[in-house]
């Protein structure tokens, strides 16, 4: 009985599994047919996409410069500084910041009453750094200039550290600082730092931290 | 007169340069009932101008989370990011106001920091070029400063980030090759001026804002020399660095 009734399912499921393959065979058939008439099948929209490109935001977050000033090396005077800076504008409140500058370090007083003693050699004198900063702006607002004229600005406080390469010998210093930004109009800004690097010297005798201050004042674009 | 027709036909076409910017420029509509324009580019700045709804406004560029804008009858002033994303296009689509890159699937990354590079003090900087959200490329350039001497070092490697979707606190490992170049400060100078090495690194990220996140890295350096003993020298580094 099983038997049988298996047969008769299995005969069912083949005549209706013919029928289909023939159902699929027989379209395209219709298709050759009809194609000679030329009444296409299917509506073929006539209209092309449009492709809409939207213009791109320019973002103006980076800045870079140039600063001039005076650099304060501690037991060897001040002398001009004159550097590069780059920064990226990370938000609103904070930045990175990249320094590359240079000067040239007087004679320390020793040197001065001793003429024929040298502390360091003349091609040593030359007072190089590079500096890592992060920086953030503590005080953002606006600058006035008479009744019609007001600046953006802000107070910044900037903390880092790079290399300082002094004597003919390269020295891991840290340094802090803080400066003001005046932006001109959106691109330009004037820029006013002070910023102290510190590092570790033996130079005059004994192991000791060095204070260097400098003062600068600054041109960048923003773009 | 040559210098004379140079710079007229520079600023000709400095002209037509920003002709064509200006014309290529965004336009918005604003659908809140009104938008706020500020006279910069921070949340402490003052409203200088407010833009009704259905006006439209000229998008100029951006800088950080603010976008300078130009009202219709010319006035300009800076708009919040979150403000001008629910701006439409003229068509009728949401305006295209690029969002932040996610920070589990960010492809770029610049950094830089302080480390302790065979206990001496280290500054790093360091690329990162993402290949999948949790494996990537990176190019670190490192100077050492040491009592004895300094060092150069240069870094390529690759690192994996276990879970990358964690975001504040994620740890990663990686493999890679370095070369090391020394620069001596005070006799006997090194019996070797440069070396290759290679490093294994275990490490921590996180996210702290936007754009940003931290790094605490631990390396592992054995040092290829021609001496019989190979030389091992361990790296700490923190870091903050940008992605995009």
């Amino acid at each position: 009985m099983e038997i049988r009734l298996s047969c008769i399912l299995l005969a069912v499921a083949l005549l209706s599994g013919c029928s289909w393959f023939h159902r699929g065979n027989k379209a395209p058939t219709e298709v050759v047919a009809e194609e000679p008439q030329g009444e296409p099948s299917i509506v073929e929209p006539q209209v092309t996409r449009r492709v809409v490109k939207t213009p791109h935001i320019k973002a103006k977050d980076f800045e870079i410069g140039a600063y001039y000033g005076a650099l304060s090396i501690q037991d060897f005077g001040t002398n001009p500084l004159y550097g590069v800076r780059a920064a990226y504008h990370v938000s609103e409140d904070i930045f990175l910041e990249g320094f590359l500058a240079r000067s040239k370090a007087g004679t320390t007083s020793l040197e001065d009453v001793f003429p024929d003693i040298t502390v360091v050699s003349n091609s040593g004198r030359r007072f190089t750094y590079y500096d890592l900063d992060v920086g953030y702006n503590v005080l953002p607002g606006e600058i006035f200039l008479g009744r019609g004229r007001a600046f953006n600005s802000a107070l910044y406080v900037t903390v880092g550290m790079g290399d300082v390469k002094f004597a003919d010998k390269d020295q891991f210093a840290i340094n802090f600082g803080a400066g003001e930004r005046l932006l001109i109009t959106d691109w330009l800004a004037l820029h006013l730092d002070v910023r102290d690097h510190i590092f570790e010297t033996s130079l005059t005798g004994r192991t000791k931290n060095v204070d260097n201050i400098e003062a600068t004042l600054g041109l960048t674009v923003f773009y | 007169m040559r210098r004379l027709l140079a710079l007229v036909l520079l600023v000709q076409a400095l002209h037509l340069g920003f002709a064509n910017a200006a014309a290529k420029s965004l336009v918005l509509v604003v659908t809140d009932p009104y938008l706020e324009m500020r006279s910069g580019p921070g949340r402490g700045f003052p409203v200088v101008y407010v833009v009704g709804r259905d006006e439209v406004l000229t998008v100029l560029y951006s800088r950080t989370d603010w976008f300078k804008v130009r009202a219709p009858h010319g006035n300009e002033g800076w708009v919040r990011r979150a403000d001008l994303a629910r701006t439409l296009l003229e068509s009728g689509e949401p305006a295209p106001i690029p969002p932040y890159p996610e920070f589990a699937s960010h492809r770029w990354e610049l950094g830089a920091g302080y480390g302790v590079y065979n206990r001496e003090n280290l500054v790093t900087t360091y690329g990162d070029f993402s290949l999948t959200t949790s494996l990537d490329v990176e190019l670190a350039v490192q100077q050492a400063f040491g009592t004895l001497d300094n060092r150069y070092i240069a870094s390529i490697g690759v690192r994996h980030t276990f879970i990358p979707e964690w975001k504040w606190f994620s740890p990663t490992a990686g493999i890679g090759t370095a070369y090391q170049y020394i620069q001596d400060k005070v006799p006997p100078a090194p019996l070797q001026k440069s070396n290759e090495m290679a490093y294994v690194s275990l490490g921590v990220r996180g996210f702290i804002t936007r754009r940003f996140l931290w790094r605490v890295d631990w390396r592992h350096y054995v040092v290829f020399n021609d001496l019989n003993v190979y030389e091992d020298l361990e790296e700490w580094k923190f870091g903050l660095a940008v992605f995009f």
